[in-house]
């Protein structure tokens, strides 16, 4: 379980709080989106889970962070980092390695993590990524789309309890980013990780996160399932939130009362509400 | 071809070599082109570290490297020429002249300098920086920050380099002319270093938080999962090396 208790956070070099207020909890497992106009102090609220904040970037920090029951103020970063498994937004930062199999290894040898059971880790790791065939490969040869899985293979083989990724597919093209979201909720299904993900598309988002985040001038406007938080495509547009056209069309009609139902995510989805009014 | 000391995969001989005994082996081939200014000598070392190079597919690599080298070396060939005068005249100056010996002591910097950089630069070339951070951890005893703080400034060298390269782009595309002289081009240069120290020190510490998140201050020298045995090869390379230096020191002795 992660909670923020009525956690508030202003950089050192900042004259404001970039968040405010914020109190959430998220379930064990759960797939957590969070998303908001550029700004809005998304990531920051990643930071405070991985711990980057208070202990990387300084500040004044009010209320409460804990995951697993751990203060992230009072836990170390080290020890946090055995908790969650982070993957940053600068992916070429991220990587220290030439090769890719030596990434995957770069956090085992640090955790010392037996060295019976590394091999299996690797595997284990590339498998759930599915780049196996990427073992031996220069980083530098890789394209987007494969840094980001390897990034993310880097880290689960850390089994982590928590993962949190900010912006995995900022550099990527649709395809890639589809394919990296089904990769990483499989995982996370299978294994009871707990995943929150900062992402700009909430199309994208809403078909794989349990909980749909919407942050707007530092304080959470929406936390609820996709649908509900769908619902509002009106309200999510004006916080310059990117609303799928067909969320808005099928909300529309809903506002009209010709429809009553879910939201609706994409076209398909909005093709069948029309006809379903149209009928 | 490879960007700037970036490793290269392959399965050549010193590709196989013991990571420290790379570079202990290079830090011999060095030494033996410092400790005597024979030039034949030089010049037979140039032709076995061009010979290395070209061996383990790195002759483009190499070419450019030598380019850079020599580019550098030419400047203090130049002050050589023109501040020893020694041997036959060949050109007057105000303060001295151009003799033969200076002409040989120029070209001989050019050499030495050339052969001593090769397999220096080779040996990240050819290693991959996990490798060379974890076996001279283990190896050499050198601690973990302070290998992983030299591996990594080595790596940052080509990411850093495409960042020019791309703010270069950008000033090309908003009609900056890099072409032209050398010093007109530096004078262009010099204010891009502002927008590529900013990146790079956001770079830097990113990767330090990456780093710090994936447990590095935990890490000891006894952590590492890769052995690096010292096999026949490594130890004949390294004898190679230090019968090089022991030959450089007798033609100096004797020359």
């Amino acid at each position: 379980m992660i909670e923020f208790n009525e956690f508030s956070f202003r950089y050192r070099e900042g004259a404001e709080p970039v968040v405010r207020d914020i109190t959430l909890a998220i379930p064990d497992g759960c797939f957590v989106g969070i998303t908001g106009a550029a700004g809005s102090g998304k990531s920051t609220l990643t930071y405070a889970v991985n711990g980057i904040i208070p202990h990387c970037y300084p500040g004044d920090f009010y209320g409460s962070v804990t995951v697993e029951g751990c203060d992230t103020v009072d836990t170390s970063l080290t020890d946090l980092s055995r908790l969650v498994g982070s993957v940053c937004q600068d992916i070429d930062s991220q990587m220290v390695s030439t090769v890719v199999e030596d990434e995957i290894l770069y956090g085992l040898e640090n955790f010392a993590v037996p060295k019976d059971e590394i091999p299996g880790r690797v595997d284990e790791a590339l498998a759930a990524m599915g780049i196996a065939d990427l073992r031996d490969r220069t980083i530098d040869s890789l394209s987007g789309g494969q840094k980001q899985k390897v990034a993310v293979a880097s880290v689960i083989a850390l089994r982590p309890k928590v993962l949190v990724l900010d912006e995995p597919t900022a550099e990527l093209d649709p395809a890639s980013s589809v394919a990296v979201f089904d990769l990483l909720s499989r995982y996370a299904r299978e294994n009871g990780t707990t995943v929150i993900v900062v992402e700009q598309k909430i199309a994208l988002l809403s078909d794989y996160a349990d909980m749909l985040v919407i942050v707007d001038g530092g304080r959470i406007r929406f936390a609820d399932t996709p649908d509900a938080v769908l619902a509002h495509s009106d309200e999510l547009l004006a916080l310059g939130v990117n609303v799928p056209r067909a969320t808005t069309l099928v909300n529309a009609l809903a506002a009209q009362g010709l429809y009553e139902g879910p939201a609706v995510r994409n076209v398909a989805g909005a093709a069948a509400v029309c006809k379903e009014v149209l009928a | 071809m490879a960007k700037f000391l970036e490793y290269v995969p392959g399965d050549s001989f010193l590709h196989r070599m013991n990571p420290c005994a790379k570079l202990i082996g290079a830090v011999l081939f060095a030494i033996a082109c410092f400790v005597t200014s024979n030039l034949v000598f030089l010049v037979a070392m140039l032709v076995v570290a061009l010979g290395l190079a070209l061996y383990c597919g790195m002759g483009r690599e190499t070419a450019g490297l030598c380019k850079a080298v020599f580019a550098f070396s030419l400047i203090l060939a130049v002050v050589i020429l023109l501040t020893t005068p020694h041997g036959a005249q060949l050109v007057p100056l105000p303060w001295g002249y151009i003799g033969t010996g200076s002409l040989l002591a120029a070209v001989t910097v050019v050499v030495r300098l050339m052969a001593a950089a090769i397999p220096l630069f080779l040996v990240f070339y050819v290693t991959k920086m996990n490798d060379m951070t974890n076996a001279v951890v283990k190896q050499l005893h050198v601690p973990y920050k302070y290998a992983f703080t030299f591996t990594s400034t080595v790596h940052f060298i080509p990411v850093f380099m495409n960042d020019m390269a791309g703010i270069m782009e950008a000033q090309t595309a908003r009609g900056v002319e890099f072409d032209g002289s050398f010093v007109k081009k530096v004078r262009l240069m010099v204010p891009l270093c502002v927008p590529l120290l900013v990146g790079s020190v956001r770079k830097t510490n990113s990767a330090a938080i990456a780093a710090e998140v994936r447990g590095f201050n935990l890490r000891t020298r006894e952590s590492g999962y890769k052995e690096y045995p010292m096999r026949a090869g490594d130890w004949a390379a390294l004898a190679v090396c230090a019968l090089l230096v022991a030959a450089g020191i007798a033609v100096a002795l004797l020359g």
